[in-house]
Order: structure tokens, then C-alpha cells, then sequence
């Protein structure tokens, strides 16, 4: 594949208190392939995905060495242009649905919007692909979900009316943050195969932001490991269970709970500490107040290194530092 | 047992008339039929079932934000309507589902969390000050976050607000609705930590929802599975997650992904048409999609098969058997 249909490099954003939220994230997706993002609860991901649709709040400010859909590039596009990209060619999936959805207005009307908006159709050709979207996400009898609003519905059906709006449009690209949160495990499994069955029909990429490796290690073609606003490992999925190189990355996979495998009683596992405060200017290593292996130089830029074929880590320790995990 | 239950639901039904749509008939939606159990306290009751199934207006039957259909719920014994507001909040707490809808928008987080120790009255500024700092540290919150507004935060810290402004006042019975699903594994394992030092110090009552089974199992004394409704299993965790009896209970277990790359999103048989709310299959409701149905499925509900601490409806389940 030549040029990824998503291609970020050095996305920079800060808000108007002087947080630095996103660092110089860079991220690639390719058509067909699904990019999970993963990260520590507050890192960055929803406002790199917002920062990418050109979505954050007010007073917030972005910037990047490159961001790019489908070889156009979104930094210079006006308003309009990147209005009718947005929900038509590149979707979001919020993290939040209530944040989305107008509690004013029905389920309907705001999901025929969005066709009619972009696609130009008649209001009875909208509904008709309304009703057909809100059955492939497991919504049954959408008649009636179409007229109901938004605090009838409970919060996985909110969810998927998210997931069947987003696909409304046929999207190139989809980013998803958090999509299945409120689904149960069965509803779960049938949105990732439905969003599986459009990859390979239609290309459809995805950029999947979730908390949940098990997701993670199933879907993902790549994976991105988010911390502190940055990127500090990136590699393809097998690769990151089988060689966790940073730190972070180690801390993270070793939390896992497993059903099946819990001893009820004992703490779970979990790393200690919390993420420091990122204002503009931070130097270093963002994690090393709760690395094992900090050491002052740690406070100074860290390199990043190669682990391998299209593998990479924000850390000072050379690659497999402390032995291949399982290759013994 | 003899002592009162933290939480007792009896036959509780809950259901809501919704406008046709685009159909034009009204419909009945049936969100919570015929539930019964009983919560002893400090234990935590994980509840689990399909999306859409009823969990969060069972919660808020619990809480006495919804009045029943038919049916009743009592608290600690007493039933919640009536009850003095002061008295209800150091009884009984919520952790809604969807943090960004239950926090104001326009108050700032510290007032947010503040505001249960606020409206006791009881409480000096400097003590509510001070009780604020340790809780939002606790759930792992900077203390700059304080002076922040609930959309300046990320969905993770946004729902760790929700669960610091539930437990300032300690309540004795903390009613959950997937409180951590916006939160990593490390900082989710902090957050399940403190809950369960918080109940092993002052012998809380959990009602703990979850899509999570991990979670579920590592916090849940007992589990009770629902579906379109009802309560189709229920039963001590270690036997819920080791020798699950009815069908969909099993299908839940068997649909978990564990982190292991190259194995795929498994497909285990339910099909893809999901049951309707408003048209609950005769028989066993769930029928339609069980592997494993036979003929009498379809047309007898299976009967509540009870033991002292495990229930289930399925026609093959068998009395005993685990
Ligand atoms: N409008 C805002 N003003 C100030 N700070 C903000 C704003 N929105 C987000 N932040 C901060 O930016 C950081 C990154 O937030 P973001 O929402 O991207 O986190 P996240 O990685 O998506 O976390 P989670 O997993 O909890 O959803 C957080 O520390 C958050 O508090
Ligand atoms: N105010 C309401 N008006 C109409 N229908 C409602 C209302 N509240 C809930 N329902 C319906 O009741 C059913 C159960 O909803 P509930 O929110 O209890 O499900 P849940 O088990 O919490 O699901 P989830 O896991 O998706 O959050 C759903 O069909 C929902 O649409
Ligand atoms: S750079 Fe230093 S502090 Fe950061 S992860 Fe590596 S060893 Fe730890
Ligand atoms: S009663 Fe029949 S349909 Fe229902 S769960 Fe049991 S076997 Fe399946
Ligand atoms: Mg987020
Ligand atoms: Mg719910």
C-alpha cells in the first residue's frame, strides 16, 4: 500500500490552561486495516481522534507536521470542506453518545439527517437506510427505535445507534473511541464482525481507540500505545503481545484481568502511580515518576528505537531489555 | 438469615409505553418482569446480561428514581419513597451508566464532589475541602482537576469523578452501573481496589453492573444473569463463572475475548436477530436463538428451579446439578 488513507505525524494539541494533551502523535491507517489505540485514561486518544475531525473545544490549539485523508490534506481545508468530509467520508464513533445525540430530536431524525445532508436523498430512502443500519448493528424492531429519543434507549443501544449513524454514509474511514463499552460481550462480538465484513468488502479503515486488550489482541492490525500524550510504542498486534518493549506497554499487558483465571480476595494488578501533569514544555520521558527503570537521563529527550520490522518505542533501554518474554 | 438485606427487590416489574414510530402503535416495552432477590449486606451483587435487557432501570428501581409497575423494592427494609434526602444519600448511592449526562456542566469538579457533603449540612468548609482533595486523590484524580468543568476532562476521569461524588459521604450501599467501562486496566484495578478496601472497612453493599466478566468475577460475591428482563441464573460467583447452567450464561462466558492475538471474534451460535422488548417470545424468551432448545421451549416457560443460593430457568437445567 504507497500512501496510508490516514497518515498523522507530529499532531500537537493544547488547551487553553496550558495542558499539552497530544505531543507529536504520530499515526498511520491504512484502507482495510484497523489501528487500535490503546493508553492510561487520560493520555490523549479521544482528543487525537477529535484533533483528526477537527472537533475539539474552543480554545484549544492544534497543529501538525503532517495530517493527511485520502492524500488531502486537513490542515488547510476550509471549514466547509472538512464539514463534508465529516460523517460522510471519514465517521466518528464518540466515547460518549450522550455527548452526540441531541436529546431533542428522535433517533430517526437524526440518522436520516446525516444521509440527506451528505447524500442528497429523499427522506423516505434515509429512513429505509436508517432502519437497515440499526438491524446490522442488533437493534431489532428499528421502526420503533426510530421514533423514540435518545433517553428511551439504553446506553448499548445509544451506543449503536453511534456505531449505525457513523456507517450511515458508507465512511472510508472510521474512528471509533470506545465503541462497545455498554455492549455485552455477545452484541460486542457481532458489531466487530460487522465492522470486519465492511473491511473487506468496502476497505473500510478503522481507527479503534479502546481500554480493552482482549479487543485489541482479536481485531487489531496494528497497535498504537499511547502515554502521556504520546506515542511511545507502535508495532503490528502479534508483535506487541509476543515483544512488549516499553515499560508502560509491560506495566499494562501484566494488568489483564482474565475471567476464568481471577483469585477473588486479592488485589488486581495495576501500576502504581498517577500520570504527571503535561503543560507545554515538558522535557522527557512522561512516565518515568512511575518506571521502574527511570534514571536521570530519563529526564532528558529519550530516542526513539526500532524493535524490529515496523516496530517502535519512545524509550532510553535498547530493545528487549530484559530477555524475550516466552521465547525461552 | 434473618438479618435484613442491604437490597430486596420483590417481584418487581417495570415497563414503558412508547409511541409506534414510524409504525404508528403504540408499543409496551417490558424492561424489567417479574425480578426478585435480595441483597445481604456487605456483599456485592454483579448483575449481567445482554444490552437492552433491563440492568439500568433495575438499578434505578433499586434507587427510587423510577417508581415499579408492579412489585417493590426495600432498602436496608424501608422503602425509599418518603425517606428524608439526608438520610437516603448516607444510605444509598448511584454510579450512573453514562458519567457525562449525570455531571452538571456548568458547576466545577471539586463543587461537583462537594456537593453530597454540601447538602448534609453538617459539614464544615474546611473539612469538605479536605475530604474532596483525599477522594479525588484517591480515585486517582490530580488535584488540579478540581477547578476544572466536566467537558474539560477525558471519559475516564469524567467517570472517576461519578464514583469519588457516590462514595464522599460513604454510604452503606453503592448502586453501580459500569462504573469503570472508560477506564484502562491499571487505573480500572486502582478504582476496583479502592471499592473493595472501602467494603471491607465499613461493610458496603454493592450492586455492581458490568459488561466486564473479569471485573465482575473479581468483585461479585454472587452473580445474577439477565435476559430481556428477567433473572434467568443467578448464583455464587466461583459456581456462576465455573459451572454455568443456563445456555446464555454460557454463550456470555464462551464470547469473552482474551488477550490472545491470531484467535479471532468467536461465533458462538446465537445468531444475529436480536429479541424484541416489546415482543417477548413465548415459552423460554429465549428460544429463538438458544443452541441447545428443544421442542417444549417454545411454547412452556421453564420453571424457576431454586436452591438456597442459585436459581435458573431452563427446562434443562436439573434440579441439584451444578
Ligand atoms: N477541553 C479541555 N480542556 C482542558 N483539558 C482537556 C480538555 N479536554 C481534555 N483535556 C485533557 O486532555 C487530556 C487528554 O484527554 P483525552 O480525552 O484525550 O484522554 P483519553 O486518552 O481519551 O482518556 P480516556 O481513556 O479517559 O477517555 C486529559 O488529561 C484531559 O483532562
Ligand atoms: N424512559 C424510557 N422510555 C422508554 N423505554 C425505556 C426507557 N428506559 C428504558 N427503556 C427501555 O427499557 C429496556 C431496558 O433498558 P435498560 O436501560 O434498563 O437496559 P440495560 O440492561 O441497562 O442495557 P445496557 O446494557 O445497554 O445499558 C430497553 O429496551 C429500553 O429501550
Ligand atoms: S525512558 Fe526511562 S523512565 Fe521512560 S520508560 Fe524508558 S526507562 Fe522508563
Ligand atoms: S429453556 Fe430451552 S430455550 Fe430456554 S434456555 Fe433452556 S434449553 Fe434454551
Ligand atoms: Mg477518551
Ligand atoms: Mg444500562
Amino acid at each position: 500500500m504507497s500512501e496510508a488513507l490516514l497518515d498523522i505525524a507530529g499532531l500537537r494539541v493544547t488547551f487553553a490552561g496550558g495542558t499539552a494533551a497530544v505531543r507529536g502523535t504520530a499515526i498511520a491507517v491504512n484502507r482495510g486495516e484497523t489501528h487500535c489505540l490503546v493508553g492510561e485514561s487520560g493520555c490523549g486518544k479521544s482528543v487525537s481522534a477529535l484533533a483528526v475531525m477537527n472537533l475539539l473545544a474552543r480554545g484549544a490549539s492544534r497543529s501538525a507536521d503532517r495530517l493527511r485523508f485520502a492524500g488531502e490534506d486537513l490542515l488547510s481545508l476550509s471549514d466547509t470542506g472538512m464539514a463534508r468530509l465529516r460523517g460522510n467520508r471519514m465517521a466518528m464513533i464518540f466515547q460518549e453518545p450522550m455527548t452526540s445525540l441531541n436529546p431533542a430530536y428522535t433517533v430517526g431524525s437524526q440518522m436520516t439527517e446525516v444521509h440527506r445532508r451528505h447524500k442528497g436523498s429523499s427522506r423516505q430512502v434515509a429512513t429505509d437506510r436508517a432502519a437497515e443500519m440499526l438491524a446490522r448493528v442488533g437493534i431489532t424492531a428499528p421502526g420503533m427505535r426510530l421514533g423514540q429519543f435518545p433517553h428511551q434507549l439504553s446506553g448499548g443501544l445509544r451506543q449503536r445507534v453511534m456505531i449505525a449513524m457513523a456507517l450511515m454514509c458508507d465512511p472510508e474511514l472510521l474512528i471509533a473511541d470506545e465503541p462497545t463499552t455498554a455492549l455485552d460481550v455477545t452484541v460486542q462480538a457481532q458489531i466487530l464482525r460487522l465492522l470486519a465484513g465492511l473491511q473487506r468488502d468496502l476497505g473500510l479503515a478503522v481507527l479503534l481507540i479502546t481500554h480493552d486488550l482482549g479487543i485489541v489482541a482479536r481485531v487489531a492490525d496494528r497497535v498504537s500505545v499511547m502515554y502521556a500524550g504520546e506515542v511511545v510504542e507502535s508495532a503490528r498486534t502479534n508483535d506487541l503481545f509476543a515483544r512488549p518493549q516499553h515499560p508502560y506497554t509491560r506495566g499494562l499487558l501484566d494488568c489483564v484481568p482474565v475471567p476464568g483465571k481471577i483469585r477473588p480476595g486479592e488485589p488486581l494488578g495495576s501500576i502504581p502511580g498517577v500520570v504527571p501533569r503535561v503543560r507545554a514544555g515538558f522535557q522527557g520521558c512522561g512516565f518515568r515518576d512511575r518506571c521502574a527503570f527511570a534514571m536521570p537521563e530519563c529526564a532528558a529527550e529519550v530516542p526513539r528505537h526500532a524493535a524490529g520490522e515496523a516496530h517502535d518505542y519512545l524509550c532510553r533501554l535498547a530493545a528487549d531489555w530484559s530477555g524475550l518474554r516466552g521465547a525461552a | 438469615m434473618s438479618a435484613t438485606p442491604a437490597i430486596e427487590v420483590k417481584s418487581a416489574r417495570r415497563t414503558f409505553r412508547t409511541s409506534g414510530g414510524l409504525f404508528g402503535t403504540a408499543r409496551e416495552v417490558v424492561a424489567v418482569d417479574d425480578v426478585s432477590l435480595a441483597v445481604p449486606a456487605g456483599s456485592v451483587l454483579g448483575i449481567v446480561g445482554e444490552s437492552g435487557c433491563g440492568k439500568s432501570t433495575l438499578a434505578r428501581l433499586i434507587l427510587g428514581l423510577l417508581p415499579t409497575t408492579a412489585g417493590e423494592v426495600l432498602v436496608d427494609g424501608q422503602r425509599l419513597d418518603g425517606m428524608d434526602r439526608r438520610f437516603r444519600a448516607e444510605l444509598i448511592q448511584p454510579v450512573f451508566q453514562d458519567p457525562f449526562a449525570s455531571l452538571n456542566p456548568r458547576r466545577r469538579i471539586g463543587d461537583i464532589v462537594a456537593l453530597p457533603l454540601v447538602a448534609q449540612g453538617k459539614f464544615a468548609g474546611a473539612e469538605i475541602g479536605r475530604k474532596v482533595a483525599e477522594m479525588l486523590e484517591r480515585v486517582g484524580l490530580a488535584s488540579d482537576m478540581a477547578g476544572r468543568l466536566p467537558a474539560e476532562l477525558s471519559g475516564g476521569q469524567r467517570q472517576r469523578v461519578a464514583i469519588a461524588r457516590a462514595l464522599i459521604l460513604r454510604p452503606r450501599i453503592v448502586v453501580c452501573d459500569e462504573p469503570t467501562s472508560a477506564l484502562d486496566v491499571s487505573v480500572q484495578a486502582q478504582i476496583l481496589n479502592l471499592l473493595a478496601e472501602l467494603r471491607r472497612e465499613f461493610n458496603l453493599t454493592y450492586l455492581f453492573i458490568s459488561h466486564n466478566l473479569a471485573v465482575v468475577e473479581h468483585v461479585a460475591t454472587e452473580v445474577a444473569v439477565m435476559y430481556l428482563g428477567r433473572i434467568v441464573e443467578q448464583a455464587p460467583t466461583a459456581e456462576l463463572f465455573h459451572a454455568p447452567r443456563h445456555p446464555y450464561t454460557r454463550a456470555l462466558l464462551a464470547s469473552v475475548l482474551t488477550p490472545e492475538p491470531g484467535l479471532g471474534v468467536p461465533d458462538v451460535g446465537l445468531g444475529d436477530i436480536l429479541p424484541d422488548p416489546a415482543n417477548i417470545p413465548p415459552g423460554c424468551r429465549f428460544h429463538p436463538r438458544c443452541p441447545v432448545a428443544i421442542e417444549r421451549c417454545g411454547s412452556v416457560a421453564p420453571p424457576l428451579l431454586a436452591a438456597a443460593h442459585s436459581r435458573v430457568e431452563c427446562h434443562l437445567a436439573v434440579a441439584g446439578a451444578a
